[in-house]
This record gives structure tokens, C-alpha cells and sequence, in this order.
């Protein structure tokens, strides 16, 4: 029984055999693997057949728009050697097609239907790529970088409307809303950079109801 | 310990007496349903509570809010004062959308909102309203349960300490003028601006409403650029108030509430000091104006509050001229702080980027003397006045005539100005202000470049607790060697021989009268003589106001001595303004925060004069 | 009708019909649907229909500051929120580079065990009722409520904690907790045998759960199968033993397996895991007084934190299986992507779609609660 050094060495080793890989070590029992999409499936079922890579463990996928690629990372790991494998590639986020490694791995139906439906890409030869989650949902893989959820929240429902006694009363007296709920939030929105101090901000008499929203500016 | 094996016999049908064995639970406690109110745990994240005595109103607690739950209300009738950094707001919770986590109470600065240990609160849908509560201390149906999740040492969030400054020891220091502080590496530097949490306090406080959050947070993005461009907005003098700022901002900062504030003028000075003066050039050139109006403007004083208002006339393409008396810019920043609170090639600095906007200094020419007011009336559209304080008063006791008697503002500028000036064996200064230690530590470091000791005593009518000094200058005297007594008032200056020998004083027992009048009050009997050959008097300044000449003297309005002016530092003239330490002084943010009053009413009159004519 | 006219109508045949389960539905665990289609009393096949927990976990953290983060992680598992929030703690650590005190480690074990306890009797109850035995849920809901009192006492919330943070741990013990865990640890060792008496000897549900949902090694491994499930089918395989993280490789426990890898396997092996879950409460609450300490390393004022780019994927054992995340940074102050990976992920879609193909209708509740496929983990 090979101690775990030496296994992970032999790993090492097998994968210097692939062409166009970067091996990265990260730990002993972490490998970060970088690899080109055509010569990935041919590295996963070396992984699975020859270095026991049995288990997918997950397929993520990661948005990149700046660089107009989608980033899916497929995480294996190996019961007998106790390490985990995460094999990165990169695919053009227009049209955003990838194959299927349903044939390696079954597990990866369920991710490839989870990145579909939330990222758009479609995986060729994955067994059922119908929706799952959003069954309902029409609009774009909500998952990508520019759907803006927050904005389509803002679009489709309003803040609910609190009229308190203690509310009413303060304006009465003069007070009210200085500093509404979603002014001054560290969200993405904003960054703190360009957003004036809370004192710079006249403070707002809302006679109304707190919370009712402006138009965002 | 009953272990279970899969090879259970699970045909064994067992005895028949086996369900007799349910009887023992009619003995057993049930585990929930307790009839009674359940009480929380001492730590329980319930409701909110609020101390408003605490709650200073800073929104740290509504900007880590995840769930936008909180919203800040104004409540009148709560004290508001942004120079201690408090304000009349306080935060309404939204339990629509609360999610319990506590973070508000961890980042609290004051520690004044907790979670309770009340957690039940049902009501129908006609009453939604009674989800949006207001948190005082007795919570949100008035009746006070205990804090649950409260502000604790373990959870705190909020980084009390200050990222120490290296200065010079005091051995280091003693005998010479380098500067003590030694600023902040971009380590540091980084540091200390994450501590910030952007409450806007300091912004309210400084009296020039500086961007202190937001330079704070570009220096923490180390975008040290943006800092200046930040900085560059409000004040021009940052070199100078980098350094030596009274730091109003530093008082009002929530977090030094309880802890330590945010260090926010050092970083002021990492900012400039990060960026190269060619870079700041360019930065400031950004603003500079794509037309010239062809109004002339003049300024009489080349310091902080003349140079402001230069700085923002030009850049609203207004020509300037500054007329400066002595032979470099900066007033009192330079002629009155000591070179090692505030280097002048610092203070060179901030005037070569004010001077790069096109801003003409000429040095050497006294209004007054080699140009009058009359002049300057005729020859520009408007005339500002910022001559600040240089007349050192005196105390006018017996032998304060005396030619080996000084005021501290004489001998400062001599020193400043690379005079050389008599270093007295033993000195004595009165005073307990902020002067009065420039000179102190000033006279100390020279007599020890002379004689190798120092042996310079201050009294002041205050006692310690009470000087005027800020309380890192009295920190530093003492250690450099300085003997300071408090409460001791000058009765006479006592001369042999024509010679100035050493300062009679009498305890003092009180400074002011029931009404609060300035009375000094002594204890004849606790008499003492220090031995000095020179006294220094630093005991306030008055403006030199000799320059206006008769005539305009008499016409122009005056209020108990000072300059009559309005809000906008006009004075009775309407072509004529003055600010600065001859009006609101003497400090230097208070100056720059006048210039800019100053520079918007003037280019509004310039701006009405045109369209009139 | 004319006869050219006439088009084929393709009916299913009479036999067979559709019935679908869920989602509100005592047979299913959470809100998830499983649409079945029977022949008879026969289960030809199933589809999973997740979304009725989907919440847009993954979305909204990418727009939260990382400590932000921590209100919603439990929120992703609610049986069981522990490993959701320690896993999302220690990939921030990763990232960071920041070494949590042994103190807190200790401290963390202690809340996940504790949380394996709850969920493992929250399953069995549940486990039960599908079989028609009621009572052992009423208890597990029950005692897991002491398990909640404790939690209560530590952490401020009985079921989100949001007590763990990138660092550590945001509070030390109460005065005399470790003396009330361990008399709680007492009474339900002293339950134990009362649940094999009333449910793991019982004659009704060992026949009934004998043979349902039978996998063996080799389509566990392909399907994906991880956590009880996996060593139900032998396989003595657990991230705590396998991917050790916070100080469970100094701790001493075994690892139960089973042959058969049916329902019944399953249910033993949560049985024998509840065991060794006391025998490490055990020895934490040993150790716990001589590891003084702090709870938490230092960490910047979570307003100005930025964590550095890099990407990490963090394991850790939840009592459902293998949970998993994976958090990339861009160098920002918020998580440019967090993944989760939850264990059900397969077992309540694959796995169970699988495993129901031929058993009978009254058995499919029993499948689903026997792999203990938590539908929160899988629609996030």
C-alpha cells in the first residue's frame, strides 16, 4: 500500500503526461488542475480509470463577462487516495456549449441540468437538461453576472408599506425618516465610494410611509 | 452503553411483559409544552433594544444590516452635535425583514443596541404596522425584558485600538528640530483606514466638512490618488493639516467613543505624503477653470485662509494676487509652528500646488507700507483681508517693558524666518496654551544646541486640567525636560541691574467670577520667583490692523476690537473681506473653512457686478 | 369520421397512472415534489420536482459583504445549519489564510455533533411516521428540543445558529454549560435504548424497511452517494476520517458501516453514528476546560474586508452526507461565487428517482426519508 506521498507523486506524474495541462498542488490533499476544454473529458476518464477518481464530487461554474468565459470546475475526489482533484476549464460564454461527461460520471446529470438552467450552457449529450428549479421562470439564467436580481425584485414587488403610531407622531413633531433602509448598504450598488456621508444627505421628512421606494439613483 | 447490532434477533417476540414497560413514563418529565411564559437564554438574540443615552446615531448598525431591516429616524428633542459626533437619529428596526443575526450589535461603536430576551410578538394582519418599531431600552411592547445578545468583549467587531505611531523619543528629540512624527507606512496606513466605518461624524465636525470618509476609504483601497483628489475638494492646506489640525474630526469619530478614534489626520498626511507633488499638480489641475472671467482679485496674507480663498478664486478663473509681507508664505503655519510639528517644506508643499493653479504670491510687500489699502480698492474688484494674529500681547505687569521681555510670536517668527535670536540660560514663558509650548520646546531645543541643558520653566493661570495646550503637547514638554506649574499668575517681572532676573508669582485661586468674567483671583501668601534672564509672554495675540490706514479705519465697522463682518466674512465695505485668525481664530481648519466662505461670496458679487455693469 | 380524417390518439395505458406527491405532503421531507408514475401499487417511474425551497442563496451572496454571509448559510440546510456554517467559515479562512484559535475548533466540533444528534432524530422520526410509527418521531422532535435548549444557551438561536464567523467563533461557553451538555448527553444515552426498543427492535419496522431502496457499492459509488447512505453499503468512508478539518484527526471515533445498503442499513448506521456522535461530545467537553484561549483570531472590521482572490473548495461531513463548498474571490469585499454543494443533491434527485423505480407506492416516503434527502440543500 503506497504511503499518501508517494501517491500524490504518482499523480503528479500521470497528469505531466496530458498535454496543454497546468498542475498546481495547493496542498496535500488538494490539486488544482487547468486544462483546456477539448482535452478535458479524456483527463476525467484518466482520472476515474487509472487514478481512482470515482467520486464527482461537484461540476461549478463560474461567470466571467469581463473575459466573456465561463469558468466550470469539476471537483473529483478519490477514496483510495484521499485527495481531492478540482480540473478547471474555460468556454466561451457565447454560445456557451460544452459537452456531457454523463458517460464518465452519472452524477454530473444533475449538475449540467443545475448550470443550464441557472447559466445557460448546454451540455451535448446530457440526459435531461429540462428545467428543475425555476420552472416557472421565463427570464434569463438568473445565475449570470448581469442579471441584476435585486432590480428585478425591485421591479416586480414593493416594500411594504409601514404607517406606526410612534412614525406618525414624530413627524408631527418635526422628525421622520432621515436615512431610509436601503440608502446607505454596503450591497452592489455601491460601493462607499461615490455614496456622500449620511450627513451630507438633507435629512428626508417622508410624510409618507417609510420605505416607499425612489427611483434608484 | 445498549450498542445495536444488525444481526438483532428481531424474531425474538419477546416477553410478555415487555409493554408494562411504557408504564415508567407516567414518571417522566415532558421535555416542552411548559405552561408558563419559556424564558430565553441569557445570551438570546430577541428584539431590539436601544439606550438612547448611548446611541449616538452614527448608521454603523444600518450599514452591516444585511437585509436593509434598519432605518434611521430623526427624532427631535435629542441632543445634536456634530462636534462631539452625535446626532438626533436613531435606528428603526423593520422585523419584516430582521433577521436576528446581532451583527448590528457587534459593530455597534458605543455599544448601545442589543437584542433582548424577548422573542414572542404575534399580531394580525391589520396591524403589520406593529412590525416596524422604534427600539428604546424598553423594547418592543414596552415592557423591559432583559439584554439577551448584547455588546461583549468576545463579539465585538469594532477594532478599539489605534495603529500605533512611531515618533521620536524624547532623547531623540531634544536638542533638535526634526520632525517628531514619523507618519505612517502603507501597511499601516491600510490598517487604520479599515478601523473606519464611515459614519460621517468627522465630516460634520471639522469645520470645513472635509471628505474624511471618503479619503479614508480610497486610502484603504489604496487608491492613494483619490485620497488627495478627496482631500483636494475641501481643504488645500492638507500638507499643513495633515500635521498639525486641531482634529475636531478625531474628537467627534464614533469609534473613539469607546475606543481609540480613527486616526484620521495622520492619514490625512499618509495620503499627501504617498503622492508626489507633480501627481497632486495634476490632480488639482483637473478643476482648473476653462475660461477667465477677467476680475481681479486681492489678497492681503499668503496664510491659510488667503491662500484658500486664492485657491478656489482661481480656480473659478478669477486672477489673484497675494500680497505677502514676509518673505515665504504660510502665516502663522510657518512664522508660528515650530519645524518640528510641521516641517516647512511641507508646508512649501500645499503653496506650490496653490501657487500651480496661477495664483501670484508676491512676498516681501506690506500693505501698509509699500502698497495701501486705497490701491488695492482701486486696482481690484474685491479685497480680502487674512493678516491673522501677529501681535503678541502683554501682560503689562511691572517690567514686562523690559527689552529682555518677549512675546512668544515675535521670537517664533525670528526662529522660523532663520534669525538667530539670544538663547537665555534659564526662561520662562507665561502662558499654557498651544504657543506657549511652541516657544517652550522651542527655547528648550536651543538651549541645549547651546549649553547642552535646558532649563526653561511655564506657569499658567490654569491648572493642569485645565490648559489651553491640547494634551499631547503638555505630554511631550514634559518629557523633553520642560518644568510646568500650573495655577501661578505673573505679578512682576524682577530686574537687576537693569537685567531681567526672574518672574514673581502668587497662587492662583480662581481665574473667572460668579458670572464668569475673566478675574483673577491670588493667594498673596504663596508667593514664588523663578530665576530667568528672559521672559516670554505668550498670552494671546491681536491682529495688526495698522495696515487699513486712518481713513478706512474709521469707516469700516468694529465689533468690541475685531473687524465687524457677517456670515460671509464681508465686512462693512462691501468690497472688502477678511477671515481667518483675525476674525474666528486662531486655528487653521477654522481659516480654511472661512477661505472657502470667503471665495463663494466673493465670486458671487464678482459674478453680480457683472451682469449689472 | 371520415376515415382519412382519423388520427391515432396515443393514451398511456389504463393501467398506468400519475400520481404526484408533494409538495406539502407528511411523506416528504421538506417541501419537494415527486411525481410518480404506478402501475398498480407499483412505482414504474419517478421524477423529482425540486424548486419550492429555492430561495437564490447563491445569487444573494454574491451581493453581501462575506460576514453579511453568515445570516443566511444556516438558513441553506434547516434540519441541519451547523456544517453549512462552518464549512462557509472555513473556506473564508482558507482564503484568508486565518488560523481559528484551538479553542473555537473545539468549540465548533461541539455545535456540529451536537446539530448530527438533532438531525439524525429528526430523521428517524421521520423515518418512522413513514412506516406508520408515530411515536418515535414525537420523541426525536422531542429530545432534539434539549438539543435546541443547548444550542440556545450558546449560540442565542436554537435553530440559526449564526454563531460561527470567518476566525472563530462569536462567543465563549456560558458559565456550566459543559455540565448541562453533559447531563443532556446522559439523558439521551438513556433514551437510546428506549429508541431501539421502540423502533430499531421492533419487528414492524425492520420488516418493513428490510430490502426497500437496496443499492450496492458499485451504484453508490457511480451515483454519487456519500455520507450514511455510502457506509450503509460498506464502505467505511467520512470526510471526518477521510478530509480531516478543525481537530477531528485528534479526536477518537469509529465509523459505522452496514451491509445491505437498504433502508434498514441506513437507519442502523444513524443509529451507531449517534453513538459515536456522543462518544466525540464526549471527549470535546474532556478537553474543553484545559484549551483556554480565545474564540476567534483577530479579523478586520467586516466593512473594510477584502478577502484575497483565489478560489477553495471545503468539505465537511454533515449528518446528510458530503457538504461542499466552493467560494471563489475575486479580491473583493464580497464573494464573487459561492457553490453549494449539498449531499442531496444527489440523493433526493438521482438517487431516489432511481431507487423508487419498482418498489411499491408505500415505500416510497420510506426511501426518501431513509436516504435523508433534505430538499433545502438541493434548491438553495
Amino acid at each position: 500500500m503506497s504511503t499518501g506521498k508517494e501517491l500524490t507523486r504518482w499523480l503528479d506524474d500521470l497528469l505531466t503526461e496530458i498535454e496543454g495541462i497546468k498542475v498546481r498542488r495547493q496542498s496535500s490533499k488538494r490539486l488544482r488542475v487547468d486544462i483546456e476544454p477539448d482535452a478535458l473529458p479524456a483527463l476525467l476518464a484518466l482520472l476515474r480509470g487509472r487514478a481512482s477518481y470515482v467520486h464527482l464530487s461537484a461540476i461549478s461554474c463560474v461567470d466571467w463577462p469581463n473575459e466573456e468565459q465561463f469558468e466550470l470546475v469539476y471537483h473529483l475526489w478519490s477514496y483510495e487516495m484521499q485527495s481531492l482533484v478540482s480540473t478547471h476549464t474555460r468556454i466561451p460564454r457565447e454560445p456557451g456549449v460544452y459537452l456531457s461527461v454523463y458517460d464518465i460520471y452519472p452524477p454530473a446529470a444533475f449538475y449540467e441540468r443545475d448550470i443550464h438552467e441557472f447559466y445557460g450552457i448546454r451540455f451535448e449529450g446530457s440526459p435531461d437538461l429540462s428545467k428543475f428549479i425555476l420552472t416557472e421562470w421565463d427570464g434569463p439564467p438568473p445565475m449570470r453576472k448581469d442579471f441584476d436580481s435585486e432590480a428585478w425584485v425591485h421591479d416586480h414587488f414593493d416594500w411594504q408599506d409601514y404607517n406606526p403610531e410612534w412614525l406618525r407622531q414624530l413627524i408631527a413633531e418635526g422628525g421622520g425618516i432621515a436615512i431610509r433602509a436601503d440608502e446607505q448598504r454596503f450591497s452592489h450598488h455601491d460601493d462607499g465610494r461615490d455614496q456622500p456621508a449620511a450627513s451630507q444627505r438633507e435629512p428626508e421628512r417622508d410624510r409618507q410611509s417609510p420605505n416607499t421606494p425612489e427611483q434608484p439613483s | 452503553m445498549a450498542e445495536v447490532d444488525s444481526k438483532i434477533d428481531y424474531q425474538d417476540k419477546g416477553s410478555i411483559l415487555a409493554p408494562l414497560k411504557a408504564l415508567q413514563f407516567f414518571g417522566r418529565q415532558p421535555v416542552t409544552a411548559p405552561l408558563d411564559p419559556r424564558p430565553a437564554s441569557a445570551n438570546y438574540r430577541g428584539f431590539h433594544l436601544n439606550d438612547w443615552e448611548t446611541c449616538i446615531g452614527c448608521s454603523t448598525c444600518q450599514k452591516v444590516c444585511d437585509n436593509a431591516a434598519i432605518t434611521m429616524v430623526e427624532v427631535p428633542g435629542l441632543p445634536h452635535d456634530p462636534e462631539q459626533g452625535v446626532r438626533n437619529l436613531r435606528p428603526a428596526i423593520d422585523y419584516g425583514r430582521c433577521c436576528w443575526c446581532a451583527l448590528c450589535v457587534d459593530l455597534c461603536p458605543t455599544g448601545s443596541i442589543a437584542l433582548s430576551r424577548e422573542y414572542v410578538h404575534t399580531c394580525k394582519d391589520a396591524e403589520l404596522d406593529s412590525y416596524f418599531i422604534l427600539p428604546d431600552d424598553k423594547g418592543i411592547h414596552g415592557v423591559a425584558y432583559d439584554i439577551g445578545w448584547g455588546k461583549h468583549a468576545e463579539s465585538d467587531l469594532i477594532a478599539p485600538e489605534r495603529v500605533a505611531m512611531q515618533e521620536l523619543s524624547p532623547q531623540a528629540r531634544a536638542d533638535n528640530f526634526d520632525e517628531i512624527v514619523a507618519g505612517y507606512d502603507p501597511n499601516q496606513a491600510i490598517i487604520e483606514a479599515s478601523r473606519c466605518v464611515q459614519c460621517g461624524m468627522c465630516l460634520d465636525a471639522c469645520p470645513t466638512h472635509m471628505n474624511a470618509p471618503e479619503y479614508i476609504r480610497a486610502i484603504w483601497q489604496g487608491d492613494n490618488e483619490e485620497a488627495v483628489r478627496q482631500i483636494y475638494r475641501t481643504n488645500p492646506f492638507s500638507n499643513t493639516c495633515g500635521r498639525v489640525c486641531t482634529h475636531r474630526c478625531e474628537t467627534a469619530c464614533s469609534i473613539g467613543h469607546r475606543g481609540e478614534p480613527v486616526a484620521i489626520r495622520w492619514l490625512k498626511r499618509y495620503a499627501m505624503d504617498a503622492v508626489s507633488t507633480e501627481r497632486i499638480k495634476a490632480i488639482v489641475a483637473e478643476s482648473r477653470p476653462s475660461f477667465l472671467s477677467g476680475k481681479r482679485v486681492a489678497i492681503v496674507g499668503a496664510g491659510p485662509a488667503g491662500l484658500t480663498t486664492a485657491f478656489d478664486l482661481a480656480k473659478q478663473g478669477h486672477e489673484v494676487v497675494v500680497y505677502e509681507a514676509m518673505p515665504a508664505a504660510g502665516g502663522m503655519t510657518r512664522y508660528g509652528i515650530p519645524y518640528y510639528r510641521l516641517p516647512s517644506d511641507m508646508l512649501d508643499r500645499d503653496v506650490e500646488i496653490i501657487e500651480s493653479l496661477g495664483v501670484r504670491i508676491q512676498y516681501n510687500t506690506r500693505v501698509g507700507q509699500d502698497i495701501s489699502m486705497e490701491q488695492l480698492r482701486d486696482e481690484f474688484d474685491a479685497v480680502m483681508l487674512a493678516v491673522g494674529l501677529w501681535i503678541g500681547r502683554s501682560t503689562g505687569v511691572k517690567g514686562s517693558d523690559s527689552s529682555q521681555v518677549y512675546r512668544a510670536v515675535d521670537l517664533l517668527r525670528e526662529v522660523a524666518d532663520g534669525q538667530a535670536i539670544k538663547v537665555p540660560k534659564q526662561a520662562v514663558v507665561i502662558g499654557g496654551g498651544n504657543v506657549a509650548m511652541d516657544i517652550a520646546r522651542t527655547l528648550g531645543r536651543l538651549q541645549r544646541q547651546h549649553f547642552g541643558q535646558i532649563d526653561v520653566t511655564m506657569t499658567a493661570l490654569e491648572d493642569l486640567a485645565h490648559f489651553l495646550a491640547d494634551p499631547d503637547e503638555i505630554k511631550e514638554a514634559g518629557e523633553e525636560g520642560i518644568r510646568i506649574l500650573p495655577a501661578r499668575g505673573p505679578q512682576e517681572i524682577v530686574q537687576e541691574q537693569g537685567l531681567v532676573s526672574g518672574l514673581r508669582t502668587w497662587g492662583v485661586t480662581s481665574i473667572f467670577d460668579d458670572q464668569g468674567r475673566f478675574a483673577p483671583r491670588y493667594d498673596e501668601r504663596d508667593e514664588q520667583i523663578y530665576p530667568a534672564d528672559m521672559v516670554i509672554e505668550a498670552i494671546g495675540q491681536r491682529a495688526d490692523v495698522d495696515l487699513l490706514g486712518a481713513d478706512l479705519t474709521e469707516a469700516l465697522e468694529w465689533n468690541r476690537g475685531r473687524l465687524k463682518v457677517d456670515d460671509d466674512f464681508r465686512t462693512s465695505a462691501e468690497w472688502l473681506w477678511a477671515a481667518g485668525d483675525m476674525v474666528q481664530g486662531p486655528d487653521v481648519v477654522t481659516a480654511v473653512a472661512n477661505g472657502h466662505r470667503v471665495a463663494a461670496s466673493i465670486n458671487s458679487y464678482l459674478s453680480i457686478r457683472e451682469q449689472v455693469s | 369520421m371520415r376515415p382519412e380524417n382519423y388520427e391515432a390518439q396515443r393514451h398511456p395505458p389504463s393501467h398506468e397512472y400519475e400520481l404526484n406527491i408533494g409538495p406539502n405532503h407528511p411523506g416528504i421531507e421538506g417541501n419537494y415534489a415527486f411525481k410518480l408514475r404506478l402501475h398498480g401499487d407499483q412505482v414504474i417511474e419517478g421524477r423529482a420536482d425540486a424548486g419550492y425551497l429555492h430561495r437564490g442563496f447563491e445569487k444573494l451572496m454574491e451581493g453581501r459583504l462575506w460576514i453579511q454571509n453568515l445570516a443566511i448559510t444556516p438558513r441553506i440546510c434547516v434540519p441541519d445549519p451547523v456544517p453549512m456554517e462552518v464549512s462557509y467559515c472555513l473556506a473564508v479562512e482558507d482564503l484568508c489564510g486565518l488560523r481559528v484559535p484551538e479553542r473555537a475548533q473545539y468549540l465548533r466540533v461541539l455545535q456540529l455533533e451536537l446539530s448530527r444528534f438533532a438531525s439524525h432524530l429528526f430523521c428517524f422520526g421521520g423515518h418512522a411516521a413513514t412506516v406508520g410509527m408515530y411515536s418515535p418521531s414525537f420523541w426525536g422532535i422531542a429530545d432534539r428540543d434539549l438539543i435546541l435548549d443547548l444550542f440556545e444557551e450558546l449560540c442565542g438561536g436554537r435553530v440559526y445558529h449564526i454563531y460561527n464567523i470567518p476566525g472563530g467563533v462569536r462567543r465563549d461557553m456560558p458559565p456550566g454549560f459543559i455540565e448541562r451538555v453533559s447531563n443532556t448527553l446522559d439523558y439521551l444515552e438513556t433514551r437510546l435504548p428506549d429508541y431501539d426498543d421502540l423502533l430499531f427492535r421492533n419487528r414492524v419496522f425492520v420488516t418493513r424497511a428490510r430490502g426497500i431502496g437496496a443499492m450496492n457499492q458499485q451504484q453508490a459509488l457511480d451515483w454519487g452517494v456519500t455520507g450514511s447512505n455510502l457506509r450503509a453499503t460498506g464502505l467505511p468512508f467520512d470526510v471526518r476520517r477521510d478530509d480531516p478539518y478543525l481537530v477531528y484527526d485528534q479526536l477518537d471515533f469509529d465509523i459505522p458501516t452496514e451491509d445491505g445498503g437498504d433502508a434498514w442499513a441506513r437507519a442502523l448506521v444513524r443509529r451507531k453514528e449517534l453513538f459515536e456522535s456522543i462518544r466525540i461530545l464526549r471527549q470535546v467537553l474532556e478537553r474543553l476546560p484545559d484549551i483556554p484561549g480565545p474564540i476567534r483570531c483577530p479579523i478586520p472590521n467586516p466593512l473594510a474586508w477584502n478577502v484575497p482572490a483565489g478560489s477553495t473548495y471545503t468539505r465537511v461531513e454533515s449528518s446528510k452526507g458530503e457538504l461542499a463548498w466552493y467560494v471563489v474571490s475575486d479580491g473583493g469585499e464580497r464573494p464573487y461565487r459561492t457553490h453549494v454543494r449539498g449531499p442531496s443533491q444527489m440523493h433526493a434527485v438521482q438517487v431516489l428517482e432511481r431507487l423508487a423505480v419498482g418498489s411499491r407506492i408505500e415505500d416510497v416516503a420510506q426511501i426518501m426519508f431513509s436516504l435523508d434527502a433534505c430538499p433545502p440543500e438541493v434548491d438553495r
